[in-house]
């Protein structure tokens, strides 16, 4: 029974998740018609926006939604606890039939943390820096359940073994900073849990974690869900995740509910447009290699036609006027050049770990990567936190220096190229970051910072770099109208595509591109996909592209290498690592993808 | 063992640090001293006897001998070096006594009043902070959070010399000047609370509002903690961390402010002294007082760089194999 | 500009134009003659006649206010201007170039630091001898060494930015990075820096000429009012505290606008 699309908006359907005959006292929190805003200096602006839905005892209640459709604010009502300038309009929350909305402080001093749990997004702040973990975990124990210091010292000991941190004993007497990431969200997970409350709020739990650490976290919490017959929301971004793990989905948008139902429902058969994007463009639930849009296949063939941009390429000079000669004519993409645009050979890179108190320990960031990158194709690095891809991709693109090791780029060794020389490699080879928020300088107009690299390779005058400028932003999906506009007044999508269009202004060979999607939302990581895989074609472009998400990866790569500890552990095409994975590790990847239960 | 290596090379380069910026100081002094235009001890002299005042050029001699600034300027640069180091800071121009002395009898005196100052400024501002933390309304709050800016902008001869003017003349509940007495400290204390209370405020309340809105706080508020123990639990000490690395900042400030406030309250002391030395231009005593005052400094920031060392686990000494989180997070 | 639309910011701009006026026009705003003294009219309250009262000479307070400005806010801007230049342009010189020129630089600008801004300014007024001049390098100098730190930070900050990376890779010039990225990034927070540094300059200028190091008497400036009026805080507290308060005033002024332009509020 499920109240599809406007019924939703409506407000009346506080029961409409688990109406399926269940009485109202089996739902342990019931949330109707709240409204919710936060005031700014132009008035007050609505975050949420007239919501309703259940939580059922012992079901897991996903809520679904992009960066600013109010999830995060949703998940702070629910204690009551908004950030600065955030207020309640209106609407119910009632947790065990009692509305929190007017009870006071004290009371809810009493419910939050004893009755209700909370699991907070970052885990490398959520933990108070000078506090021993263990001790953070008592102070809730003796607040709620009166317990004396040595007792909930104890029995913090056991919370901490109980979510699977090893050597649970010696643990609780660390700081946070000497846990790893997924110990520290284990630690807070065991806060929320701690005094085994009804319900748990979890806010994002493991997105800022690998995806194989994520995997294990997501399992301690069923398994705790399971072991206490804990109610749980949780708050996501990410649809595959809610899939593999909840049993009803809500999802968000703009502020409101737009779809909800059982999992099954909202994932097989989705009402709402905006919940039939979502699932497809969903990266773990059913991505597969995008193909060139017809458009983009229509002008490659007309490429050659006299644009304007096309002309800048030409421009590039004959050999003689690069400073040292190190680097070969290159005339134009369609000539013969070697088969391999990349070719990096046994690149090796350490960091010396200084210690306090002096003694140092050498980490191998890199240890001895080889691969190649054929013309014209996308290679991809995939692996997780310090696998040493993103190290590999800057020593790549010649950003970093290796210790040992060489990067050749079209047939011609450029390892130890420096200074003027180097500089005109970046004519050829070119970077996109992967945080268009701070790879854009703010005080810079949107066409000054595509024109930059002409500007720096004095190509055009004024008025054909903005002419350039312009076209650019056209190729890239944008309006020429936002060419006066600053980087804040734009969205992270829009950014990312003025960073490609910067990226494509001097004409370059081999774009690397660290996480380009990964700081975007996911129905805006597919278009951008969909524009590198387009401008490939346009612009006969070969791509080096680092990502930790392999499902990103598979939507647009030819070939796959897999890190990790600085290794390549298992490299191939695209088709035989993801189908016929021979590395252990590599199996572990593919397996931690979230949305393998769903449909 | 370990223990000890670890704390010798985490303390050796703060020594020589220390070291370099005593000699550093001096050497400051000394090359502004000595190269800027006019012959010290002739204007020494021309400000004890009056601008007419005529001296053979063999007594110039003598005397220079006996300010020790005779010889070549390596010779005076080397030479009261190694007295400096010996605790021989030379002798007075104006009064004949040697600096060590004067130094040392005025010292206990400004000693008094600026740690009466520290002692009242912090306070003062780790409870505004609390009471702008805690105020029930945002009215409160912002009241609060002027009073600092205030303090800063206040010059402090005109605090010193309202207070005089309230609680000395109008009220006579406490003298207007002298170092006699504890009473006498009161005032002038305050005086130099206000603008080291307010700079400390600045660095503690920002430190105190960013923790404020950190996750970790949020933590806590969601585990039920109520605000007070918030305050002194989660926010205190963290907020006190950054705060106290400007404590050497405040001495310097401290050491700036009694030359003003000891000349408005008619007290003996470090500041008024210097000031008695600059009008009778008796470069021996301000040299002398500035190599102590930056020593001073140099050695605040030494013991605040070890009670850091101390106090944050993060950089507590001897502390074992780094994790594999600090070498993730160093990637 | 928003800042417009904040009464404090509006108020503080009003009372840094008068007291630019003030220093450049005096007679614009006096009443009397400065020096004038009338010897039936020592040690008046304040009246419609004169406006702060009278000194123990008999000349009108609120005149010697306005003519001491040029002097005391001249000193407080050349001290200011030392400061930022020498500061900005060591401090840009460090952080930039780095390594060891950095290092170097930086052990200079601890012991800048180490020494306090006033006992530095005294060694410099020492040596050159008494007056505005020497007082506002010796205020200057003693600025030079923090602002030498905020500007370093400034730059290392916005060095480590990803789009002076990416310029990097763009293949754009280390010179033109220095103008396009980092300079213009720099400049605000630079700019409320200075401004907040003038508010300190005059409190530090007028502490020296208040303890007699500026410029000879008559001449008005405001610590050396306050210092004169000094003898009468049993009987005529007004005599020093009404100058002291202008200080306070013009401070206050310009630390608000200061921080205005920094963003801060």
């Amino acid at each position: 029974m499920i109240e599809h699309g406007s019924g939703a908006k409506t407000g009346s359907g506080a029961n409409s998740v688990a109406g399926d005959g269940a009485a109202a006292d089996d739902n342990i929190l019931v949330v109707r018609d709240l409204h919710v805003s936060y005031a700014t200096r132009s008035g007050p602006v609505a975050a949420v926006r007239g919501i309703s839905f259940v939580v059922p005892r012992g079901k897991i209640v996903a809520i679904v939604g992009e960066s600013g459709s109010g999830k995060s604010t949703t998940s702070q009502a629910l204690i009551r606890r908004l950030a600065s300038g955030g207020r309640i309009d209106s609407g119910s929350i009632e947790f065990e039939g009692r509305d929190l909305g007017p009870m006071s402080e004290r009371e809810l001093r009493s419910i939050r943390g004893g009755r209700i749990g909370f699991v907070p997004q970052d885990p490398s702040k959520s933990l108070n820096p000078l506090m021993r973990v263990g001790d953070q975990i008592a102070e809730a124990l003796r607040l709620h359940l009166k317990l004396d210091k040595a007792a909930a010292a104890t029995e913090a000991v056991r919370i901490l073994a109980e979510v699977g941190l090893p050597d649970p004993d010696a643990r609780a007497t660390q700081f946070p900073h000497e846990l790893s990431g997924g110990m520290r969200q284990r630690v807070l997970i065991g806060i929320a849990w701690a005094c085994n409350p009804q319900l748990v709020i979890a806010d994002e739990p493991t997105s800022a974690l690998d995806v194989t650490v994520q995997r294990h976290v997501l399992d301690n919490i069923d398994e705790l869900v399971r072991r206490h017959n804990t109610s749980v929301v949780l708050v996501t971004h990410d649809l595959a995740v809610a899939a593999d793990r909840a049993d009803y989905v809500a999802v968000m948008s703009n502020g409101e509910i737009v779809e909800q139902g059982t999992t099954e429902q909202v994932l097989s058969s989705p009402t709402h447009e905006y919940t039939k994007k979502l699932v497809e463009s969903a990266p773990g639930l059913a991505s597969r290699r995008l193909t060139p849009s017809l458009t983009a296949l229509g002008e490659q063939q007309q490429s050659s036609a006299g644009k304007l941009f096309t002309h800048t390429r030409p421009a590039q000079p004959a050999g003689s006027a690069t400073a040292s000669g190190a680097i070969p004519a290159h005339s134009g993409a369609d000539a013969a050049g070697a088969t391999n645009i990349l070719e990096v050979s046994n690149l090796v890179k350490t960091f010396a770990l200084r210690r306090q108190g002096g003694g140092s320990q050498v980490l191998r960031a890199v240890d001895d990567v080889s691969f190649v990158v054929p013309r014209g194709s996308t290679f991809s690095i995939v692996g997780e936190s310090g696998s040493g891809k993103t190290t590999t991709a800057r020593i790549a693109a010649r950003i970093a220096s290796a210790d040992s090791g060489t990067v050749s780029f079209d047939g011609t060794d450029v390892t130890s190229l420096s200074g003027e020389a180097l500089r005109q490699l970046r004519r050829r080879v070119q970077v996109v970051y992967q945080n268009p928020f701070g790879s854009l300088d703010p005080k810079m107009s949107i066409e000054k910072i595509i024109a930059e690299p002409l500007r720096a390779f004095r190509v055009g005058d004024r008025t054909h770099r903005a002419e350039v400028a312009r076209e650019l932003l056209e190729h890239v999906s944008l309006s020429p109208s936002l060419a006066q506009r600053r980087p804040t007044e734009l969205s992270g999508g829009q950014r990312q595509r003025v960073a490609i269009a910067r990226s494509l202004a001097i004409g370059p060979e081999l774009i690397v591109l660290d996480e380009p999607v990964s700081a975007l939302d996911v129905s805006v990581q597919e278009q951008i996909l969909q524009l590198l895989v387009d401008l490939q074609v346009q612009f006969g472009l070969s791509y080096l592209f680092i990502s930790h998400d392999l499902g990103v990866i598979r939507q647009i790569s030819d070939h796959i290498a897999v890190m990790r500890s600085g290794k390549v552990l298992e490299a191939g095409t695209a088709h035989d690592v993801l189908a016929n994975p021979q590395h252990e590790y590599t199996r572990e990847l593919l397996a931690a993808i979230p949305g393998q239960r769903a449909v | 063992m370990t223990q000890v290596k670890a704390w010798a090379g985490y303390l050796l380069p703060k020594l020589g640090q220390f070291l370099f910026v005593v000699v550093a100081t001096y050497t400051l002094v000394f090359v502004l001293v000595h190269f800027l235009p006019g012959d010290p001890l002739i204007a020494a002299l021309a400000a004890k006897g009056g601008a007419s005042t005529v001296i053979d050029p063999a007594e110039l001699d003598a005397l220079r001998v006996q300010y020790g600034l005779d010889g070549t300027l390596w010779q005076q640069y080397f030479g009261h070096l190694i007295a400096a180091a010996q605790g021989d800071l030379g002798i007075s121009i104006a009064t004949g006594v040697p600096v060590t002395e004067m130094i040392g009898r005025a010292f206990p005196f400004s000693v008094q009043i600026a740690s009466l100052a520290l002692l009242f400024g912090v306070t003062s501002a780790v409870l505004i902070t609390f009471l702008a933390y805690a105020a029930p309304w945002p009215w409160l709050r912002q009241l609060l959070l002027q009073i600092p800016p205030f303090g800063i902008a206040v010059p402090a001869f005109l605090s010193g010399l309202l207070l005089i003017s309230v609680f000395a003349f109008t009220l006579g509940w406490l003298p207007s000047a002298g170092a006699r007495s504890f009473d006498a400290a009161i005032l002038p204390a305050i005086t130099l609370a206000l603008p080291v209370g307010a700079l400390f405020f600045q660095v503690f309340s920002s430190a105190v509002l960013e923790a404020q809105n950190s996750p970790y706080v949020f933590t806590a508020v969601a585990k039920g903690v109520p605000p007070r123990r918030i305050f002194t639990k989660h926010l205190l000490r963290n907020a006190l961390l950054p705060s106290i690395t400007i404590l050497g900042l405040l001495i310097g400030y401290l050491a700036g402010g009694t030359a003003v406030v000891e000349t408005v309250f008619s007290r003996d002391g470090i500041g008024r002294m210097t000031v008695n030395a600059v009008l009778a231009r008796d470069i021996n005593v301000i040299q002398g007082v500035v190599l102590v005052v930056g020593a001073i400094y140099a050695l605040v920031n030494l013991l605040v760089d070890v009670a850091y060392g101390f106090i944050d686990p993060r950089t507590r000494i001897g502390g074992g194999v780094p994790s594999r989180a600090r070498l993730g997070a160093k990637k | 500009m928003t800042n417009l639309r904040k009464p404090g910011f509006v108020l503080g701009l009003i009372i840094i134009a008068v007291a630019i006026v003030a220093s450049l026009a005096p007679q614009l705003l006096a009443t009397h003659d400065p020096f004038e003294s009338v010897a039936t009219d020592r040690l008046l309250p304040p009246s419609a006649q004169y406006l702060f009262g009278t000194d123990n000479l008999g000349r009108d307070l609120y005149s010697r206010v306005i003519y001491g400005a040029a002097l005391s806010l001249l000193s407080a801007s050349l001290a200011v201007v030392v400061g930022v230049v020498v500061g900005a342009i060591v401090g840009l010189i460090s952080g930039f170039v780095g390594g060891r020129t950095d290092f170097i630089i930086m052990r200079f600008v601890d012991v800048l630091i180490a020494v306090p801004g006033v006992l530095l300014a005294l060694i410099v007024v020492a040596s050159l001898g008494f007056g505005p001049v020497s007082l506002a390098l010796g205020v200057g100098l003693g600025a030079a060494g923090s602002f030498a730190r905020v500007m370093r930070s400034q730059v290392l900050r916005i060095r480590s930015e990803e789009y002076v990376e990416a310029a990097r890779t763009l293949g754009v010039r280390s010179p033109a990075i220095l103008v396009q990225h980092v300079l213009p990034n720099a400049a605000r927070p630079v700019i409320a820096m200075a401004a907040l540094e003038m508010g300190t300059a005059i409190l530090s200028v007028s502490a020296l000429t208040f303890l007699g190091f500026g410029a000879p008497p008559p001449a008005p400036e405001w610590g050396a009012l306050v210092s004169a009026g000094r003898d009468y805080v049993a009987t005529n507290p007004g005599l020093s505290i009404i100058p002291g308060a202008v200080i306070l005033v013009v401070v206050l002024a310009v630390n608000r606008v200061a921080r205005s332009i920094g963003g801060d509020e």
